[in-house]
Formats: C-alpha cells, sequence, structure tokens
C-alpha cells in the first residue's frame, strides 16, 4: 500500500515538526501576536522541505545520514563541536518531550507526574526495544494526527478569515517589533528544528530507500511537513481566536489543549490530548534516536534500528544512556514547557553547523552521481542558509532582550 | 584504483564498511610514504580514537583518552573500493576493527528481546 508508505514522513511532521516546541510557540504567537506571524510559518515550512528532501535524497543515494556528511565535511574538530552542540539541544529537547509525555498522562488520568514520568520512561524504552522503526513510524504518527482535531476547533472558532488573509502576508508590525522577531525565530527555530533533519535522513537508511524510492522522499518531505505546517496554522489561529487580548499565556499543555475543549467540548479535549500525548511521545523517540544516530554516525559504529538491538551494540547503548539523563533532568523539576523554548532558541545557533555539510555533500557529484542538486533546491538551499545564519545570530541576543518573550 | 581521489575530502573522515557491510570505524587518518621529489604513496589507513590525539590538539587529546587511545591500522591491501564509503575485503573482525560494539554485544544479548 503506497499510502502507507508515507509513514516516515508523517512522523517526522507529527513527532518531529509539531512536537512540544511547535505546539508552545505556535499557540503562544496566536496569543501575543493574532495571526499576523502565520506567513512565518510558512517560510519556516518550506525550508524544512527543501532540507528533508535534500538530505532523504543524499541518504538514498549515498547511505549517508546527517552525521556522516558532517564529519565528512567538517573534519573531527568542526565536526565535534557540532556534535556537542547538536547533542545539548537535542537532550534538553528529549527532556522537554518526556515531561510533555507525562504532563498528557497526568491530565488524562490524574495520578501524580513524578510517578507518571517513570512510566513514560519505561513505557517509551520498551516501545524502542521491542518495536520495529516501521511500527514506531505508524503507531506515534498515525496516533498524532488526532491532533487534526485543532483544524476543526480553529473553524469552530470563528475567526475573522480576512485577519488570517491578512497575516499570511509578510510585515512587521509597529508595536514590540523584538517580541515580534523573538516569535518569528522561535517558529522558524522549531518549524527547522536540526533533529527533524538527523531523523528524517537516518530514516531514510532505516527504511533502506534506494533511488527508486526518491519520489517517495519527495512525497514524504511535502506532505509530511506540509501536514505539520497546517496544524501549526490551526494551533496558532486557536491560539489568536481564544487568547489574544485576553491576558493569557499558554504555559501549559493543559491550556493547549483547552484550545479544543471550548469549541467541542469533552470529545474536543480528549482528543487533543491524545494527539498532544502521540505527538511528545513521537518526538521523545525522534530525538532519542537522533543522540544515538549523530553520536554512531560521527564516530563510525554500526547504526539503526534495523540492525536490531544486539546488531547495534553501542547505538543501542547510547540511546539508552541518552533516556536515562533524559528522565534524570525531568525528575530534577524542570518545566518542560520553559525548557522547550530555550532547547528552540538553542537549536536555532547550531542550525548553520547541520544544514551547511548537507548543502556541500548534495553537490558532491561524485557519488550523488546524477542526483546531485538542480538549481532550484540549490537556490532554495542558499536562500535558507542565509535565513538560518540570521535566526542563528539573532536568537540568543532577542532571548535576552525580550526576557524568553515575557515582556 | 587508478582514478585520482582528493585524500583530504575523499578519504579522510569517511566511514569504512567491512566485507560484509558492516559499519566499522571511520578513516581517520593516512600513512603515505616516499622520500622527496618521490611520489607519495598511500600504504595504510588508521583508524580509532588515538589518532585524534595527533589531529586534534588538546581537544583530540582529551577525546582520545575518553575513547580509549587504540588504533587500528588496516594496509592499503585491505581497501577494496573507495565511494561514498570506504569498502574494506575482509571482516571487521580480522582487522581489529569494531571491537567496541564486539565486546558490548555479549552483555545486551542477556536482555530478552535482543534481537528484535
Amino acid at each position: 500500500m503506497k499510502i502507507f508508505q508515507i509513514a516516515l514522513g508523517i512522523l517526522a511532521a507529527i513527532g518531529g515538526f509539531v512536537d512540544i516546541g511547535d505546539l508552545v510557540f505556535n499557540v503562544s504567537a496566536g496569543a501575543t501576536f493574532g495571526y499576523q506571524l502565520l506567513w512565518v510559518v510558512i517560510i519556516g515550512v518550506v525550508g524544512i522541505i527543501v532540507y528533508s528532501e535534500m538530505c532523504g535524497r543524499v541518504a538514498t543515494v549515498s547511505g549517508k545520514a546527517v552525521f556522516d556528511a558532517v564529519r565528512e565535511r567538517l573534519g573531527f574538530r568542526t565536526g565535534l563541536a557540532a556534535l556537542v552542540s547538536a547533542q545539548v539541544v537535542n537532550l534538553m529537547t528529549l527532556t522537554a518531550e518526556i515531561g510533555g509525555v507525562a504532563i498528557c498522562l497526568q491530565l488524562l488520568s490524574g495520578l501524580p507526574y513524578r510517578g507518571l514520568i517513570l512510566l513514560a520512561g519505561v513505557a517509551l524504552a520498551i516501545v524502542v526495544w521491542t518495536t520495529s522503526f516501521d511500527w514506531i513510524e505508524r503507531i506515534f504518527g498515525y496516533g498524532g494526527l488526532c491532533l487534526l482535531v485543532f483544524a476543526v476547533a480553529a473553524v469552530k472558532l470563528h475567526p475573522s478569515w480576512g485577519a488570517v488573509g491578512h497575516g499570511l502576508v509578510p510585515h512587521v508590525p509597529s508595536q514590540s517589533p523584538l517580541l515580534y522577531a523573538y516569535f518569528a525565530v522561535g517558529l522558524l527555530g522549531a518549524a527547522m528544528t536540526p533533529y527533524e533533519v538527523y531523523f528524517y535522513s537516518s530514516g531514510a537508511v532505516e527504511e533502506q530507500w534506494t533511488p527508486k524510492d526518491l519520489g517517495l522522499n519527495k512525497a514524504n518531505a511535502m506532505i509530511g511537513y506540509g501536514l505539520g505546517g497546517f496544524l501549526s496554522f490551526a494551533l496558532m489561529i486557536v491560539g489568536g481566536a481564544l487568547f489574544l487580548g485576553k491576558g493569557i499565556e499558554p504555559e501549559f499543555l493543559g491550556t493547549i489543549a483547552m484550545g479544543a475543549e471550548v469549541p467541542l467540548g469533552q470529545i474536543g479535549l480528549v482528543l487533543a490530548l491524545v494527539g498532544i500525548l502521540f505527538a511528545v511521545g513521537g518526538a521523545a523517540i525522534d530525538t532519542l534516536f537522533s543522540g544515538a544516530y549523530n553520536l554512531a554516525q560521527f564516530l563510525g559504529w554500526e547504526w539503526g534500528r534495523y540492525r536490531s538491538n544486539s546488531g547495534a551494540p553501542r547505538f543501542t547503548l547510547t540511546w539508552v544512556v541518552l533516556l536515562v539523563l533524559g528522565l534524570g533532568l525531568v525528575m530534577t523539576g524542570v518545566d518542560p514547557v520553559q525548557l522547550t523554548e530555550y532547547a528552540v532558541i538553542f537549536s536555532a545557533v547550531a542550525l548553520p553547523l547541520t544544514y551547511i555539510p548537507i548543502l556541500l555533500v548534495a553537490n558532491d557529484r561524485s557519488y550523488m552521481r546524477e542526483y546531485v542538486n538542480g538549481r532550484l533546491a540549490n537556490v532554495l538551499g542558499l536562500f535558507y542558509l542565509v535565513v538560518i545564519v540570521l535566526i542563528a545570530l539573532t536568537a540568543v541576543p532577542l532571548l535576552i532582550l525580550t526576557n524568553a518573550g515575557q515582556n | 584504483m587508478s582514478k585520482t581521489i582528493n585524500l583530504g575530502l575523499h578519504l579522510v573522515d569517511r566511514q569504512l564498511l567491512d566485507s560484509e557491510d558492516r559499519r566499522c570505524g571511520n578513516v581517520d587518518d593516512l600513512a603515505l610514504e616516499g622520500g622527496p621529489g618521490e611520489k607519495l604513496e598511500v600504504v595504510a589507513i588508521f583508524s580509532g580514537p588515538g589518532v585524534w590525539r595527533w589531529r586534534a590538539g588538546l581537544i583530540g587529546r582529551f577525546s582520545a583518552w575518553i575513547g580509549g587511545g587504540s588504533v587500528v591500522r588496516i594496509p592499503w591491501e585491505e581497501v577494496a573500493s573507495v565511494s561514498a564509503h570506504v569498502k574494506l575485503r575482509k571482516r571487521a573482525e580480522e582487522l581489529g576493527l569494531g571491537r567496541g560494539d564486539d565486546r558490548l554485544r555479549p552483555f545486551i544479548q542477556k536482555i530478552p528481546g535482543a534481537d528484535l
């Protein structure tokens, strides 16, 4: 069934694109600026489609996932700097996602938070240990589709469609431009989070794609991230229609789920929570694997879920250690939503070191042969490289100047 | 292999694959031979954390220490082909590569479901 083959794209979209960072940034952006930042979502979505397609193609043709390319093009020293920054941000994200899973479980069950953190950790470990890559994609990708309830909620809230249309046109408001810029950078950072391409490119190797599957790669990137962008739109519209001007900052995942409860009642709330649960659960697995992929690829170890747990021992040990570290960090009581904001902003700083090697390798004819970047991929790739460098340079100053979006 | 390759770009830091396509380390450095005025020839590949000690300064020495510092020398005759990866003629065990994975495997195999 062809339709099931876009599962990688769906999981990448649900678990990678619409993770806790996007939930927080999209709804907060809506609550603060209404629909005025919708155009930024479009820029972010096209960017992630361009680079996912590129790294998926590189992985398919050459068998090289992102950190393989990073090591090859940046060498040991600069590559190591890229690795360390990627792993730090990845661990922060993983921690935030595990916390998100526990919060969802708490909202659904009413049981104590700390116990549910442990439950979340054990459940994730069992799923990753026993389930094949295909089934992980399907379970979390399709489970996360419950998030579509936010699209229904967005329509039911009867937003001013004129204002929505205006938000699709790039502009800068006269009021609080710095805060606006902070949200724009956050939205782009959340849309183009590096772990999405780590996971996506390694996923292409896990799925053992061959050049025959390049059409599938394109479809996965476009449909998957297109869907992610659609959900981002819905979240921002819900945030704008429900929270704008009411002084409500969606600081809790529960507040975000309320966005579906207000127009749709109990069923909306449950669907939203289940959708968020699968989305953040999928993202937890994406980041868990990404951390292990990166280390293994940089050091030349055997890697991949398709090799079985004992077939890639150091890869397996790495994800187990990362899971234990993430659980330990959530247990300290750190607020997952706040952590995710920092993770998104810091990941923006790590973006260039991830995307430059992909662009270089995708242009290497010696092993990409006829599948090297065409003109369109290069023009878009270079354009986004400029965007990425701008984001990387402004992310931390904006974080400080706006007190992490609080002013 | 007679075609020209750029050693820095197309050989160093590439993934090593053994004869059964197992990933078993990277090309961390090369051994070159040839006196002044003579043609340089690649005679071996070095792989292992110990190589970083002489490649990457203080950070390299620190990384080598963490990684255990071993170095494996693979004679150039054992290289089957160079493309996106460097493919070897023998199995990793025969060349002394991938030992970290081999040492860890028995422990992982004790856990139920290790072969899933």
